[in-house]
């Protein structure tokens, strides 16, 4: 049984299944240059199906073919599922070549008779076959003039192809099929696609609810400046927004200024946010992963065998929706009461559902623990960075290169931009780097004032005596009005000249749904292309997170020069000291935008600031 | 054995016709108890005696037809895979020994959870590497390594390591030490920045607790408490599909650990 789909097609729906695995996928087809590929899942034997065609065909009979498809299937090599194991797949054969051709005959009769509309000529449907028949290949076939073949047809094809994968009954090989080239769009083209239309349905959906009144509201609250129960008691001294609104340079003495308040305890346990429960809970997580390894090993053995028997005797159940719908229900209400986006906690349950339907359940599992399982893991694997941010890593790249690395950070109204950069400021000081801070936020009174004071604090702390007569931090600004655009440039030009290693370039906040912010926007990272772009956003945030990436990421989209649009590359999640364990924020961020948390700002002194934890964070969704 | 069960036996049929079981039930309970520790730590034993052999490594380095080759000797055109496949491995010169061999998905977003899954029970890990596509991906290769090494798990069992340099068929394929030295100065590097890293969220840096060989010294393979070894290999083989595969290195690798 040798899948013949195009090779670069098919890659990269292995690729994104691998993505979609963590509940991305949401419908079960997608398109990919000029095909749709429509997959099916057969989860109890681990299969799955795809059939990928034209684009612009409309062809009635796709679902017809592949669920009749899978069942010839199925049932004609149930037994090798089931019995031979890894060896016998990589062995077996399964010369599936005739049943498909006589099912997809089936499948066009039953489509001209019902829907005489998308009837095809005779001569098409004739053409068709023959593309079909030299897609499917037979196993004597050299693997090689298959590529070709396939390379030859290029545009004229136009009939269906269809793949079929043998899966793995208990460790098998789904990946032990098909594909010829390789090349063609990445794994990441195709993602972003899936997200772009992702984005696509939700302005649609967004438009509507966009007159709100909250900008306002929102930037009001932003400036307050607040107490939180978990943060730290000194809670004021990184807020220096309505101190030093007089602009004048005096307005926060030297003297007054004690370095240890600003730092924070910086020797204190920095595990606070958790409690002992909650690691307890990881470990015993932990365990149960770990037994599953012993799973393969033992299997061969007459011990294995036994147990077989012994599971068939049990009764060994599989999956139903309806098994899993109250489970699920639950899961998603306490997911949304996790402040997970209702949104993405539907999808999220959805695409469980999608993974486990089928599944035959271990004999002593109850569908909650199964489903529990199943969530996650997808929970981890949306957490688990595309690819990780490894600032210090790229700093030091460009430092080689002479050049400043630029970090732009961008968001609504105070969620802590400043504050957070003037803490990423200290650490990358901290780390030998020298900053320069450009004051792009042009627009709302006292922000240049605020990270004029953020810098003399970092001065005081790391003062140039240390650091070898080299003034570690300093600050670019151009006053209020001015084009945000242009100072980001004169300030990296500035870096450039004086030898700074960074430029973090703060901007105004705005809400999304401000077109012409938005565009001024897009425009200074169009223009200025920083090397990184983060994304604030506070943890408290709900609902409105999805609304907020998409827009932003949709801003950035439509106004990028470039062909492949820059968008946001990490996101900053800031006063996660004052949501307890209601992390969802977390998963909300990353799922629509499947890039890391970079840094994850826990309180107002320079010392809060921490790198996120997966498991961590798994585990407070999970907790009851 | 008779002789000697003879009194106890006759011990529980007295206890059968005493009008109260009780007693029965107790004993009974605790037999099923002994019974269930035992197995218990037979499955524990077996746990311990760790026998598989994981096949890591990134995207397209050609795990899957290394596994595949390995097991069957035939060429396979392979898939990006979504899931782990495992099988037992006989080693060719002795019938006795053999080991588990695992492939696991190299995707960004799946390779680490199924290292969690899978490392505890590793024997030995080959880690494939993709000697043509190197230079682009080193950096990649790097981090999932370092992933790797710096795992307490991992540190902890210390299982025997194996790069292995694959795709050698293919001209442009680099050579192992120089992969080797290009990781070393890479995991030097990731040493520095992984550990000045921000502090995670439980408390523990990101780095783990782990500090990857010997500090205030240029890192290099044999500070690692495991052992490891760099083999050049090639799933597909000098003569392309049709042929054997060439990696006698791995083959001699893997009966030395089975
Ligand atoms: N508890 C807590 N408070 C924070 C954190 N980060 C920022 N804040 C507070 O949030 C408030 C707003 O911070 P700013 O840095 O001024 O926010 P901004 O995004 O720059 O605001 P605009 O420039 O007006 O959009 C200040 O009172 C900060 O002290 C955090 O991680 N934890
Ligand atoms: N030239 C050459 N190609 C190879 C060699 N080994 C593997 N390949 C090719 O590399 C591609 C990827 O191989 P796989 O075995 O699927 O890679 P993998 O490591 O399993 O990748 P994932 O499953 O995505 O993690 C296939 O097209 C193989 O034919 C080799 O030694 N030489
Ligand atoms: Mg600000
Ligand atoms: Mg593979």
């Amino acid at each position: 049984m040798r899948p013949a789909a195009q090779g670069g097609g098919l890659d990269h729906f292995w690729g994104s299944r691998g993505d979609g695995d963590d509940g991305r996928g949401g419908n079960n087809s997608f398109t990919h240059e000029a095909l749709t590929l429509k997959y099916k899942l057969d989860n109890q034997f681990e299969l799955v199906f795809v059939v990928g065609f034209q684009k612009i065909l409309t062809l009635t009979y796709v679902d017809k073919l592949i669920d009749d498809v899978h069942k010839e299937f199925r049932d004609k090599y149930r037994n090798e599922f089931q019995q031979k194991g890894t060896l016998g797949l990589l062995n077996g054969t399964f010369d599936f070549k005739d049943d498909f051709m006589r099912l997809l005959r089936d499948a066009e009769e039953s489509s001209k008779v019902r829907a005489p509309t998308v009837m095809k000529t005779f001569e098409q449907s004739l053409k068709s076959q023959k593309t079909v028949k030299c897609m499917i290949e037979t196993r004597g076939e050299k693997p090689k003039e298959k590529v070709k073949n396939k390379k030859n047809k290029g545009s004229k094809k136009e009939g269906t192809e269809a793949v079929v994968a043998p899966g793995k009954a208990s460790a098998g090989d789904k990946q032990l099929s098909t594909a010829g080239d390789r090349e063609e769009l990445t794994k990441d083209e195709i993602l972003q696609k899936n997200r772009e239309e992702f984005f696509k349905r939700h302005m649609k959906a967004g438009e509507k609810s966009s007159k709100s009144p909250k900008p306002e509201a929102q930037k009001e609250k932003g400036k307050k400046p607040r107490v939180w129960d978990l943060g730290n008691s000194n809670a004021k001294v990184l807020d220096y927004s309505n101190s030093a609104t007089n602009g004048s340079a005096e307005a926060c003495p030297v003297e007054e200024f004690d370095p240890d308040t600003a730092l924070g305890d910086r020797n204190r346990e920095p595990g606070r946010l958790y409690d002992l429960e909650y690691e307890s809970d990881d470990e015993a997580e932990e365990e149960k992963v770990i037994q599953n390894p012993s799973k393969p090993s033992a299997k061969k053995g007459g011990l294995g065998g036994m147990f077989g028997m012994l599971k068939g005797l049990v009764g060994s159940k599989s999956l139903t929706r309806e098994d899993m719908d109250p489970v699920l229900e639950k899961m998603k209400d306490h997911l949304i009461a996790k402040n997970v986006a209702a949104e993405i906690a539907v999808q999220l349950c959805e695409s469980v559902a999608k993974k486990l339907e089928g599944k035959v359940m271990g004999t002593f599992t109850t569908v909650t623990s199964t489903v529990k399982q199943a969530l996650q893991e997808a929970l981890v694997q949306i957490l688990q960075p595309q690819r990780r941010v490894d600032v210090l890593r790229d700093v030091m790249d460009a430092q080689r290169h002479h050049r400043p690395y630029v970090v732009t950070f961008c968001g609504v109204n105070g969620v802590g931009k400043s504050t957070n950069l003037a803490k990423i400021s200290f650490w990358l000081i901290e780390n030998g780097f020298s900053v320069l801070i450009a004051a792009c936020d042009t627009f709302r009174a006292g922000a240049v004032e605020q990270l004029r004071t953020h810098t003399r604090r970092l001065n005081t702390l790391h003062p140039p005596e240390s650091h070898g007569g080299r003034t570690m931090v300093q600050l670019y600004e151009k006053g209020y009005g001015k084009d945000a655009a242009g100072i980001a440039m004169e300030a990296i030009s500035y870096a450039r000249n004086q030898g700074f290693d960074v430029v973090l370039v703060d901007t105004a906040g705005r809400m999304q749904d401000n077109a012409p912010l938005m565009t001024a926007l897009a425009k200074l990272i169009a223009v200025n292309a920083p090397d990184l772009v983060l994304f604030v956003g506070e943890a408290l945030v709900g609902n409105e997170a999805v609304d907020q990436l998409v827009k932003f990421n949709k801003a950035l989209a439509d106004h990028s020069m470039a062909q492949t649009p820059r968008l946001i590359d990490g996101i900053v999640l800031t006063k996660f000291d004052t949501i307890d364990d209601k992390v969802g924020a977390a998963i909300s961020m990353t799922y629509i935008t499947s890039k890391p948390i970079v840094f994850v700002g826990t309180g107002q002194t320079y010392c809060d600031l921490r790198s996120l934890n997966a498991k961590a964070v798994v585990a407070a969704l999970m907790k009851a | 054995m008779a002789g000697r069960l003879e009194p106890h036996l006759e011990a529980l049929r007295r206890e059968l016709r005493a009008p109260d079981p009780a007693v029965l039930s107790v004993l009974l309970a605790l037999l099923a108890v002994a019974i269930t520790l035992l197995i218990w730590r037979f499955v524990q034993g077996r746990r311990s005696s760790r026998q598989a052999v994981l096949l890591l490594g990134l995207c397209d380095a050609g795990k899957t037809l290394l596994f595949a080759r390995l097991l069957t000797g035939k060429y396979r055109d392979t898939q990006t895979s979504i899931t782990d496949s495992s099988a037992v491995y006989r080693v060719s010169n002795d019938k006795s020994a053999n080991v588990t061999l695992i492939d696991l998905p190299g995707h960004e977003s799946l390779r680490l959870q199924f290292l969690e899954r899978f490392k505890a029970a590793a024997r030995a890990i080959v880690f494939v590497v993709d000697s043509v596509a190197f230079q682009r991906e080193v950096k990649d290769v790097a981090e999932f390594l370092y992933q790797v090494l710096v795992d307490s798990t991992v540190l902890k069992n210390a299982p025997a390591l194996l790069i292995a340099c694959n795709k050698q068929d293919v001209t442009m394929a680099k050579s192992a030490k120089l992969i080797q030295h290009q990781l070393e100065k890479e995991l030097n590097t990731l040493r520095v920045t992984r550990s000045a890293a921000p502090t995670s969220l439980d408390g523990s840096a990101t780095g783990g607790p782990a500090q990857l060989g010997k500090k205030g010294k240029d890192f290099d393979f044999s500070q690692l408490p495991m052992k490891v070894e760099f083999v050049e290999c090639s799933a597909r083989g000098s003569k392309g599909e049709e042929g054997d595969a060439d990696f006698e290195g791995l083959e001699k690798w893997l009966a030395k650990i089975a």
